[in-house]
C-alpha cells in the first residue's frame, strides 16, 4: 500500500526557556533559546535575577569596609576582587606593598585560579554525563581548597587582601604544607587534563560547539580564557604586571580551534602553569619585611583622584573603577566590570545554528558566574523568622 | 601598525589629556564624535586591533553632567586608554555603539538600567535589565546621587 496522505508540519520558532533555575545552570540566569526544530535560531540572554547592588553599597561604605564588602562580589573569585580593588585604593594613596607580600598576594590568587578552573572542569564533566570524573575532580579541589585555608584561613572567602600588604603570613611549616599539597595535585591535574584532551566522548561533545572566531571574540569583548581559545592573547597578569607577576615565570595560554573545548583545555593548561607559579612563589618568597601592614597606621583620608586596575580574574580581565572626591570616607564611586558581564551578555550570537542539546555545554564552557543578587534573605535564628532587606536597608539604612 | 598610529588617531579626536592612575592615557572626546571614533578604529585597524572593556558612567551631581567613560584596550599591546565625555544630567543622551561593535552591548544595558543615559539606537534598552522592580517602578535610576536608593 503506497502512501495516500502527506501530511507537513509547518517549522514554527519555539522559545525554550533555559533557566533562571535549571538543572544544567549553576546560578540564576535566563537564555530563551528560540528553536526550529532542533537547531537554534535566536538568544536571549535575560539577567536581573541575582543583583545586589554592590557598586551603590560601596559608595555607601567606607574605603577600607568596602574591601570586604567587594570581597563578597563572589565566591570563587574573592581574592581577584579584593587584589584589584585594593591596588586601586594603593594607585590613590601612591603606597607600595613590600615584596614578599606581593608574591603571597599572587599565590593566593593563583590557588584561587586553580579551583576555579578545576570547578569549571568537574561541572562540563558533570553536564557532559560523566559524573565520577565530576567528583574525582572535586576530590583533589579540596587539596587546592586546603592549601588556600593554611595561607588565608578560609576554604572559600578569604578576605586576604589589605591595603599595603596582606592579613596573614606564613611561616616555613604553612610554607612546606602549602607545597607538598600542591606537588601532589600536579599529577592529579596531568591526568585530568589528559582525560578532557584524549578522552573520545568528551572530545566529541566538546568539539567544534560553540565556535568563536578571533574578530568574533574582539569585537563582543570576550575576555579570559574564553578570548584565548579563540587565540586571542590578552592576560591583565601578562601586560600590566601587577604584584608580583613581573618577577615569576608563566606562559600565556593560548589555542587556535576557538571551540568548547579549546576553552576547557585552555583552562587545564592554565590551572598547570599556576601550580608551577606557586611552586616558584613558594620556593623563591622574599623576606623583605613584614607583609602585613599596622591597619592602625593606614592614612585615613583619600586624596582625590581616580583609578582604573585590571586584574586578571579566573573568568578573564576584571577591572575596578575607583573615584575620591577627597571630601569624606567613603568613595565616589566604584564600578566593578566582571568577566561574565562580557562573556555571557555579549555571547548570544554564539548559540546559532547549533543543537538545543548543546546549549548547556556551550554556556558551561563560557564559566559562567552570575553573582550579581538583589536583595539578601536574613534568618533570625532566635525568633525563627526570616525577612528581607532591600537595598537601601542593606547599605546602613532604617530597618 | 603600532600603537603609535592608534594614539594619533585617539588624539586628532579628542579635545583635552588626562592620565587615569596607574598611567593610563585618557583623551577627553565630544559627545557627537564618541561613535565617529569608533568608527575610524573599527575602519583603520579592525575587529581585531582593539576591544571596548567597560563603559563606566558617573553621575557628577554638582556639575550638572554624567561622565562617560569608555575604556578600551588596544590589541596586540594590550595597552587600556580612556576615552571620556560629557553629557547633561537633565538630557543624557548619546549615540550608541552596538550596531558597530557588539561589545558594547552589555556596557550601554547596564549603564542606560542604573543610570538612565539613553543610547540612542540601541534597541535592547530596558529597565528592569539589572535594577530589581521596586526600584524600577519608582522610576528610579539606582546610580544617581539623588536617587534616593
Amino acid at each position: 500500500m503506497g502512501v495516500t496522505k502527506i501530511v507537513e508540519i509547518p517549522v514554527v520558532t519555539t522559545e525554550v526557556p533555559v533557566g533562571p533555575q535549571h538543572p544544567a545552570l549553576h546560578e540564576p540566569l535566563l537564555l530563551k533559546v528560540y528553536a526550529e526544530g532542533e537547531e537554534v535560531v535566536k538568544v536571549e540572554v535575560n539577567t536581573g535575577y541575582n543583583h545586589r547592588g554592590i557598586e551603590k553599597l560601596c559608595e555607601r561604605n567606607t574605603f577600607y569596609r568596602d574591601i570586604f564588602v567587594v570581597g563578597r562580589v563572589c565566591g570563587i573569585c574573592n581574592a581577584v576582587h579584593a587584589n584589584c580593588y585594593v591596588r586601586a585604593l594603593e594607585q590613590l594613596l601612591d603606597l607600595h606593598p613590600n615584596k614578599r607580600a606581593q608574591y603571597l598576594r599572587v599565590l593566593a590568587m593563583e590557588l584561587e585560579r586553580v579551583h576555579s578552573h578545576m570547578l569549571i572542569n568537574a561541572v562540563m564533566a558533570e553536564i557532559v554525563g560523566f559524573e565520577t570524573l565530576f567528583m574525582q575532580i572535586m576530590l583533589d579541589r579540596e587539596r587546592v581548597m586546603k592549601a588556600k585555608e593554611i595561607l588565608t584561613g578560609g576554604r572559600v572567602l578569604a578576605d586576604y587582601m589589605m591595603v599595603g600588604g596582606v592579613r596573614r603570613d606564613i611561616d616555613e611549616e604553612k610554607r612546606q604544607r602549602i607545597r607538598e599539597l600542591l606537588l601532589k595535585l600536579k599529577p592529579r591535574v596531568e591526568y585530568y587534563r589528559k582525560v578532557f584532551e584524549e578522552d573520545e566522548t568528551i572530545v566529541k561533545r566538546l568539539e567544534g560547539v560553540g565556535r568563536i572566531s578571533y574578530s568574533e571574540a574582539t569585537s563582543h569583548s570576550l575576555v579570559g580564557p574564553t578570548a584565548r581559545g579563540s587565540g586571542v592573547k590578552i592576560d591583565s597578569r601578562v601586560s600590566d604586571k601587577y604584584d608580583a607577576y613581573g618577577e615569576i615565570p608563566f606562559n600565556l595560554v593560548t589555542r587556535s580551534e576557538g571551540d568548547s573545548w579549546a576553552r576547557m583545555m585552555v583552562r587545564w593548561d592554565e590551572a598547570l602553569e599556576s601550580i608551577e607559579m606557586n611552586i616558584y612563589i613558594l620556593e623563591h618568597l622574599p623576606s623583605d619585611g613584614n607583609p602585613v601592614p599596622d591597619e592602625r597606621r593606614l592614612p585615613r583620608r583619600f586624596p582625590p583622584g581616580e583609578a582604573y586596575t585590571r586584574v586578571e580574574a579566573q573568568r578573564g580581565e576584571l577591572t575596578y573603577y575607583v573615584m575620591s572626591d577627597g571630601k569624606g570616607q567613603n568613595p565616589y564611586r566604584v564600578k566593578i566590570r566582571t568577566p561574565s558581564f562580557n562573556n555571557i551578555i555579549n555571547s548570544a550570537f554564539m548559540y546559532i545554528g547549533y543543537s538545543l542539546a548543546d546549549v548547556p555545554v556551550m554556556l558551561t564552557s563560557l564559566d559562567p558566574c552570575i553573582s550579581c543578587m538583589e536583595r539578601v534573605t536574613v534568618i533570625d535564628l532566635e525568633k525563627n523568622t526570616r525577612y528581607r532587606l532591600d537595598l537601601k536597608q542593606l547599605a546602613g539604612g532604617k530597618l | 601598525m603600532g600603537v603609535v598610529d592608534k594614539h594619533s588617531l585617539l588624539e586628532s579626536f579628542s579635545v583635552g589629556r588626562g592620565v587615569v592612575k596607574p598611567s593610563r592615557k585618557l583623551y577627553i572626546i565630544e559627545p557627537g564624535n564618541v561613535r565617529r571614533v569608533f568608527e575610524a578604529l573599527i575602519e583603520k585597524f579592525g575587529y581585531g586591533g582593539f576591544y571596548l572593556s567597560t563603559i563606566v558612567g558617573t553621575d557628577l551631581r554638582d556639575e550638572g553632567r554624567i561622565r562617560l567613560d569608555y575604556y578600551i584596550v588596544l590589541l596586540p599591546e594590550e595597552e587600556t586608554v580612556v576615552l571620556r565625555t560629557f553629557i547633561p544630567r537633565e538630557n543624557p543622551v548619546i549615540d550608541s555603539l552596538v550596531d558597530i561593535l557588539p561589545g558594547a552591548l552589555s556596557g550601554e544595558c547596564e549603564t542606560h538600567d542604573l543610570l538612565g543615559v539613553v543610547f540612542r539606537g540601541n534597541p535592547f534598552l530596558k529597565r528592569g535589565f539589572f535594577a530589581p522592580r521596586d526600584v524600577v517602578e519608582k522610576g528610579e535610576y539606582p546610580l544617581r546621587k539623588d536617587s534616593g536608593v
